[in-house]
C-alpha cells in the first residue's frame, strides 16, 4: 500500500442543501473502477493535490455500479475547496476503508435506520442497498433533521414518504425548526413527519426484537438517546450497529488520530470501525 | 543465538568496518544531551550514554517526513532511503521498534517505514540504569531479537550476541577481529547482567495494570494532573513508541507541493477535532489520561505500549513521573 490515490472525475453536482453538495464519481481508469468494490459504512480518503486530504463516507450503494457519491458538508478548508469543483474536475481518492455494516449477516432481518441530520449520508448507502437487494424483511428509517432546508436527499425521501410503503420501506421524519414546507409535509404525511426530535418517531412503533437490528448515524448527542429507546424495547446490544466519526488521517490504522478505549481495549475507528455494535461501546470506553 | 567476544583492541577497527554497511549513527554527547548522530570516529561516540532524547524511532517514523511529491499535476513518491547502521541502540529502544513494527508492518503495510527498516542495521549496546529506568518492570531490560548485533560489555572488550543472519554476514566480514568466548568471559557476562539487574531504582507494579486502569477512570488522580501537567506533548514526542503523526500538503512553489507527514501529540487539542469543531478529548484531563491509557494498554502479542525507557520523566517539564502516576491511580482504588 501506498498513500497513492487514484484519479477519480467528477461526473455530476448536485446541491443537496445550502451546506451539503452531492458528488457523483468515477475513476479515470476503467481498471481500478471494476476493481471498486465496497460497501455501505465504508469511508473513503479523497486527496485534493497540493491542499490535503480528507476522510468521508461513502453514500452510494455497491449494488449501482460504475459511479460512487460522496456528500460532503462544507464545514472547513478543505471542503470548502471540494465545494469549488465543478463537473469534469479531478480528485484523487483512496480507499474503500473500514469495516462497513455487515449487510449479509443482517440478511431477512427488519432494520431500523435512526439518522441524525449528517448521519443521513452513510446510511443512505444501507437504505439503497437494502432496497435494491430486496433481501430484508421491512426497512424503517427514522430521519430527524433541523429544519425542511437541511433534509439531506429531500426528493429521496419525499419519494419514499408517498410510495415507500410499496417497497416494505417505512419513512419518518423528525424536523425541529417550523417552517410552511414541514407543515405541508406534515399535513401530507401525518403522522410519519413531525415536529420533534428522532427518538419521539419511535412512538406507536414495534418491533420484533429478535429479528431485528438498528442502525445509528447522527451526532454525537443522538446516540445516547437513541440507543436508550432501542435498549427500552429490549434490543440486544449486539444488535445495534453505528457507524462513528474521528479524524482518521490515513485511513489504515497508523496515524493514531481515532483510536479510543482504554487499557483493555485499545481501537482505531478506521480500522475496526467506523461500524461498531452497541456493545464494542459497553465494552470500550470513550466510543460515543 | 551465536555468541562471539570482540576485544577491546580491536572494537575501533570493527567499528570502522561498519561504515561499508551505510551512514553510521550513533549516540553523541552535547552538553547534556544525548542524540544518534552521523559518526565518523569512536572518539565522537558516547558509549556509556543513558538514554537519546529522541528514539531511533526517528530514522523510521521521522520528525517531518516527506511522502510524496507533486509534479506536473500528479503525486511521486518521495526520495528513496539510504541504507543506515544505528549503533548502540539500548534494549527498551529496541522493543519500541519492535512495537512500532507490530503497527507499521501490519497489514497495510506502511511502504516508507517499511523500506527504511529494511535499509537498517541496528547494533545493540548493554547499559546500566539510571534514576528513570524501570525496563525491567516491562521486560524490556533484555533483547532476544530485534537486532542484527548485540555488544555486551566485559572488563576487556565485548560480549557479541548475533541476532541476525545480517548481523552474522557483519561479524563474518571481519572474522579476524573476534574470538571464541571464554569461561572468564561468560562469568563476567553474568555478573554484568546481576549488576544491572540489582541497579534499577524505579520498578512499575504492572500486576493487573489494564483492568486497574480501566477501572479507575474517574480516579481523582487524573484530575490532580491534570492540574500539574503543562499539556505540552514532550512525552510524546520522546516515546519511542508514541507513534501519532498528522499530514500535510506544503507548496513548494506555484507548481510543486509535497505531502509531508509529522509527529502529532495527543496532549495537542486539535488531536481529537472532527470536521464542524466537534472534539472527543476536549479537556486536558481526557488528554492526560489518553495518554496513560495508550501506554499502559496490553496488546497480547506486543506486550504493554511502554518499555520503561524514562525519557518521558526524564524531559517532563513539570517533572510528572510516569510510574508514580500509575501507582496513585492504584493506590487511589483501594
Amino acid at each position: 500500500m501506498s498513500f497513492q490515490t487514484h484519479d477519480a472525475r467528477i461526473l455530476e453536482v448536485k446541491e443537496l442543501t445550502s451546506r451539503e453538495k452531492l458528488f457523483t464519481l468515477r475513476f479515470l481508469d476503467p481498471e481500478i473502477n471494476r476493481k471498486f468494490k465496497y460497501k455501505p459504512g465504508q469511508f473513503v480518503v479523497v486527496d485534493i493535490r497540493g491542499f490535503g486530504e480528507f476522510p468521508i463516507s461513502l453514500c452510494s450503494t455497491p449494488t449501482r455500479e460504475g459511479y460512487f457519491q460522496l456528500c460532503v458538508r462544507r464545514v472547513g478548508r478543505m471542503t470548502k475547496y471540494m465545494h469549488n469543483l465543478k463537473e469534469g474536475d479531478i480528485v484523487g481518492i483512496r480507499g474503500p476503508y473500514g469495516n462497513g455494516f455487515p449487510m449479509e449477516k443482517m440478511e431477512g432481518s427488519t432494520l431500523i435506520l435512526v439518522a441524525g441530520g449528517l448521519g443521513m449520508a452513510p446510511l443512505r448507502s444501507v437504505l439503497w442497498y437494502a432496497l435494491d437487494s430486496g433481501k430484508y424483511e421491512k426497512i424503517y428509517l427514522f430521519y430527524g433533521t433541523k429544519a425542511y432546508e437541511d433534509i439531506l436527499f429531500r426528493d429521496e425521501i419525499i419519494h419514499l414518504l408517498k410510495h415507500g410503503e410499496d417497497m416494505n420501506c417505512h419513512v419518518k421524519l423528525a424536523y425541529e425548526v417550523e417552517s410552511p414546507s414541514c407543515i405541508y409535509l406534515e399535513k401530507g404525511y401525518s403522522p410519519r413527519v413531525c415536529k420533534g426530535v428522532v427518538t419521539d418517531l419511535f412512538r406507536g412503533e414495534s418491533f420484533d426484537v429478535n429479528n431485528t437490528y438498528a442502525l445509528i448515524c447522527g451526532p454525537p448527542v443522538m446516540y445516547k438517546f437513541v440507543i436508550k429507546e432501542l435498549l427500552d424495547r429490549k434490543l440486544s446490544p449486539g444488535r445495534i450497529y453505528m457507524t462513528l466519526e474521528r479524524r482518521m488521517r490515513c485511513g489504515v490504522g497508523k496515524c493514531g488520530h481515532c483510536i479510543v478505549g482504554t487499557s483493555t481495549s485499545i481501537k482505531y475507528v478506521c480500522k475496526d470501525g467506523p461500524v461498531f455494535t452497541y456493545w464494542d461501546a459497553l465494552s470500550t470506553r470513550g466510543l460515543i | 543465538m551465536r555468541y562471539v567476544k570482540l576485544p577491546e583492541e580491536n572494537f575501533e577497527e570493527f567499528f570502522n568496518s561498519l561504515k561499508k554497511w551505510g551512514i553510521v549513527y550513533a549516540p553523541v554527547k552535547k552538553e547534556n544531551i544525548y542524540s544518534f548522530q552521523k559518526v565518523q570516529n569512536v572518539s565522537e561516540i558516547a558509549l556509556d550514554y543513558t538514554r537519546t532524547m529522541l528514539p531511533p524511532k526517528k530514522f523510521f517514523v521521522r520528525p517531518k517526513d516527506e511522502m510524496l511529491k507533486l509534479k506536473e499535476g500528479h503525486w511521486e513518491e518521495a526520495n528513496g532511503t539510504e541504507p543506515i547502521v544505528l549503533f548502540g541502540v539500548h534494549s527498551c529502544d529496541i522493543h519500541g521498534l519492535e512495537i512500532l513494527d507490530k503497527v507499521y508492518l501490519s497489514d497495510p503495510v506502511d511502504p516508507y517505514y517499511k523500506k527504511r527498516r529494511e535499509n537498517s542495521i541496528i547494533i545493540g549496546i548493554s547499559c546500566m540504569p539510571d534514576e528513570y529506568c524501570f525496563c525491567k518492570s516491562l521486560g524490556t531490560d533484555f533483547a532476544m531479537h530485534g537486532f542484527d548485533l548485540f555488544l555486551h560489555e566485559l572488563p576487556d572488550g565485548w560480549l557479541v550476541r548475533v541476532g541476525s543472519v545480517k548481523g552474522h554476514e557483519i561479524a563474518w566480514g571481519t572474522e579476524e577481529l573476534f574470538e571464541e568466548l571464554t569461561e572468564e568471559d561468560m562469568k563476567n557476562f553474568r555478573e554484568f547482567e546481576e549488576k544491572r539487574a540489582n541497579s534499577f531504582q524505579k520498578h512499575l507494579n504492572k500486576e493487573g495494570l489494564e483492568d486497574m486502569l480501566d477501572l479507575a477512570y474517574n480516579s481523582p488522580v487524573w484530575k490532580k494532573y491534570e492540574r500539574i501537567c503543562l499539556g505540552c506533548g514532550n512525552c510524546n514526542m520522546v516515546c519511542p513508541t508514541c507513534r501519532c503523526y498528522e499530514v500535510c500538503d506544503l507548496w513548494m512553489n506555484a507548481y510543486e507541493a509535497v505531502r509531508v507527514r509529522r509527529y502529532d501529540s495527543c496532549f495537542m487539542e486539535s488531536h481529537g477535532l472532527v470536521a464542524g469543531g466537534h472534539n472527543f478529548r476536549p479537556t486536558r484531563l481526557d488528554r492526560f489520561r489518553h495518554r496513560y491509557y495508550c501506554k499502559s494498554y496490553f496488546d497480547p502479542s506486543a506486550g504493554f505500549n511502554c518499555v520503561g525507557c524514562g525519557r518521558c520523566d526524564e524531559f517532563c517539564p513539570a517533572k510528572i513521573e510516569h510510574v508514580k502516576v500509575l501507582d496513585e491511580v492504584r493506590e487511589g482504588l483501594q
